[in-house]
């Protein structure tokens, strides 16, 4: 009977033994002997058979409910191939095929192409819908191939092109991010690993990298904090205006001043990345971070608050406004030439006097002023973007003091957009600098939101200063909204308290000095005035027609305004707001 | 002298030989469910990214939308300007209603 079961096992485990050797053969024979056909058979399947499928993490927006938006992401479609050996009739493949292109393949090309009969593989058409791929296939056409293929998509075209930024080749041959957050978040977005691997092999060659890759605890997608449907509208005011005026340029910056997170920005002209082919290579560029400016008089904000921190001037102060003051033999005037007397600091901000502010900056002295500045523009902001550009700040360095004068109203100091409001933004959060930033977190492909830390700012004057300057601010929204409103009696005077500043800068000409009729027009406000939440900086560059910025950019604040107070749900205000004048003269 | 040797009432070979053929099938099965678990994550991979681009094609349209929206002057399109605006305090959420 023990012999017998003893008999028994042994023919079982026998067995056993056939059987695992055969799957263990089998499997050899298809993972090792036969992977490679198996492997090009899937590639048939699935994607391109020379380099396999595209992939990439995603940049997304973020809506004011926390949905996530994809800025840029990955479209999925087919190619078609060709294998001119065994295409046996061009001209019925190339009517089968011409039709169901998204874009017009022409016919000389594709025959040229069947022609070469020395090759086997020549891709004729790209990102064909997956409908449209499908029709192909069924056609079975011999010697067309048609396979999965993916590519980068941005489902907002235009919509913050120049950040967002794209992917191409570059000098690799690879697609990799080439500018804006496509480029600075390059890293985080490539995705090293590839899905038609050989298990079987990394199975034995393999084992601690395929349980724990440190690459898929890098690798993820990028969340911004831009709102599409706000950024959606400060794009569609800024083309309005460029268009309006013919200007060269024109852009804005809406922040939070207490986070420095941005909510939207953006430039015009700007360019569909979808359609590269056809873009202006010098539109590619970022002008909020990589082009610098001279501002104008929305440099008095802050020269008014390094005054009154540094205790040299007081709201009260008064000084005797000439109207036009000589310094090292330079003309320093007012923008009208006229003169005001005895005149407080009010009036700096509110007439936006060019003589108050350099009294301001002798009173300050060279010293002190330069290390105000300093602390305002002397670094880089850091913002998540490549290739920011540094304030040019050369006359800090200069020992005549009409440098400083004219540094003081926003002239012989060039600044980034994005530096610009980072400073303007300490006025609206209690003297800190917050750092401007795009990315608010990081989701790994685990699934785990990583959120990021940009830290809480850098102090650069006090919160009474801070405070003082608003004040200051708030008087000079109601003249620029009366003006404004003139001309277009449709706008809104905002039910909230805002807080604003005009500035018009004369542009510089190439070889030194200024032109007289040629303008940079810059618009900075923040609201509520009493508990900021939004700080926006509008530009236009160069507009045509128009001298002052109250006539170009007041009109766009106004829209942004109310936009974010409705859209936010921010409450009336009305005991704050300052009423609007009746009449006031340009 | 006393035959101190443990007798087992089965052979110690027999044990090891099915020992080692228990632990190599559960390697080949466990390579299998790996290869299955390999397979079935192409196969959802390939299915995500597919409904993402299915979804990018309705973000794009939405974002399309909004920007319409946006550009829209419906004053030239017949609305009015509200003559004003009346602002209440929102009512308190409660669930005990």
């Amino acid at each position: 009977m023990r012999a017998q079961f003893r008999s028994r096992i042994r023919y079982v485990l026998v067995g056993l033994i056939i059987i695992t050797l055969g799957i263990f053969l089998r499997l050899y024979v298809i993972q090792i002997i036969e992977g490679n056909d198996y492997m090009l058979k899937a590639d048939k399947q699935f994607s391109s058979g020379s380099t396999g499928l595209f992939d990439r993490g995603s940049i997304y927006f973020t809506s004011k409910d926390g949905t996530l938006i994809s800025a840029a992401t990955l479209a999925t479609g087919f190619l078609v191939a060709i294998n001119p050996q065994t295409l046996v009739d061009p001209e019925a493949a190339y009517a089968a095929i011409a039709p169901l292109a998204s874009t017009t393949i022409s016919k000389d090309d594709f025959m040229a192409d069947a022609a070469k009969k020395s090759q086997v593989y020549i891709e004729v058409a790209h990102h064909l819908s997956s409908d449209a791929g499908q029709t192909l296939n069924a056609e079975n056409i011999p010697g067309v191939q048609v396979l999965v293929e993916r590519w980068p998509v941005y489902p907002g075209g235009d919509l913050a092109a120049q950040t967002i930024g794209i992917v191409s080749y570059g000098s690799s041959d690879t697609l990799t991010g080439q500018t804006g957050l496509e480029a600075e978040y390059d890293d985080t977005l490539s995705r090293s690993g590839s899905l038609y691997s050989n298990f079987f092999a990394e199975i034995f060659s393999n084992v601690g990298n395929m349980l724990v890759s440190a690459d898929n605890a890098r690798e993820g997608d990028v969340v911004t904090t831009i709102e599409p449907e706000v950024e959606t509208r400060l794009l569609s005011d800024l083309a309005k205006v460029n268009t309006q005026y013919s200007s060269q340029g024109t852009g804005g910056i809406i922040m939070d001043p207490h986070t420095g997170a941005i909510i939207a920005l953006g430039s015009v002209p700007t360019f569909d990345p979808n359609d590269l082919q056809n873009v202006d290579p010098s539109l590619l560029r970022n002008p909020l971070v990589e082009n610098v400016y001279e501002f104008g008089s929305i440099m008095k904000s802050l020269t008014m608050a390094s005054g009154l921190d540094a205790g040299v001037i007081t709201p009260q102060t008064t000084y005797d406004d000439t109207g036009c003051i000589t310094v090292n033999k330079a003309q320093i005037c007012n923008f009208d030439l006229k003169a005001r007397g005895i005149t407080p600091m009010l009036q700096v901000i509110e007439q936006s006097l060019n003589v108050g502010a350099s009294w301001i900056a002798t009173q300050l002295g060279q010293e002190k002023f330069r290390n105000y500045f300093l602390s305002y523009f002397g670094t880089k902001t850091g913002i998540d973007l490549p290739a920011e550009q540094g304030a040019l700040l050369n006359n800090l360095r200069t020992t005549e003091q009409v440098n400083f004068d004219n540094m003081s109203f926003g002239q012989g100091i060039s600044v980034t957009p994005v530096a610009m409001i980072r400073a303007l933004a300490a006025i609206a959060n209690g003297g800190v600098m917050p750092p401007p930033h795009l990315a608010s977190a990081i989701q790994l492909d685990s699934g785990t939101l990583k959120p990021l830390d940009w830290g809480n700012g850098t102090q650069v004057f006090s919160a009474q200063a801070a405070q003082e300057v608003t004040t200051m601010l708030e008087t000079v929204y109601p003249n620029d909204a009366r003006l404004a409103i003139n001309a277009d009696p449709s706008l809104q005077y905002a039910n909230v308290p805002v807080a604003a500043k005009t500035g018009t800068a004369q542009v510089e000409k190439p070889g030194g000095g200024y032109y007289t009729d040629v303008y940079f027009h810059s618009f900075y406000g923040f609201f509520p005035a009493n508990n900021p939440q939004f700080v926006i900086l509008l530009y236009t560059n160069r507009p045509q027609g128009v001298q002052y910025a109250s006539g170009t950019l007041t009109a766009t604040f106004m829209d942004l305004t109310n936009f974010l107070a409705d859209y936010y749900n921010i409450p009336p205000d009305p005991q704050d707001v300052l009423p609007l004048p009746a009449h006031v003269t340009e | 002298m006393r035959n101190s040797r443990l007798h087992l009432p089965f052979s110690l070979t027999s044990l090891a030989s099915g020992t080692v053929i228990v632990l190599f099938v559960t390697y080949i099965a466990l390579i299998a469910i790996i290869m299955s678990y390999a397979a079935l994550t192409i196969e959802f991979s390939q299915s995500v990214k597919t409904d993402q681009a299915s979804v990018a094609i309705l973000e794009g349209q939405y974002l399309a939308a909004l920007a319409q929206i946006t550009s829209t002057n419906y004053v030239a399109e017949g609305y009015v300007v509200p003559s004003g605006e009346l602002y209440v305090k929102a009512q308190s959420a409660t669930a005990l209603r």
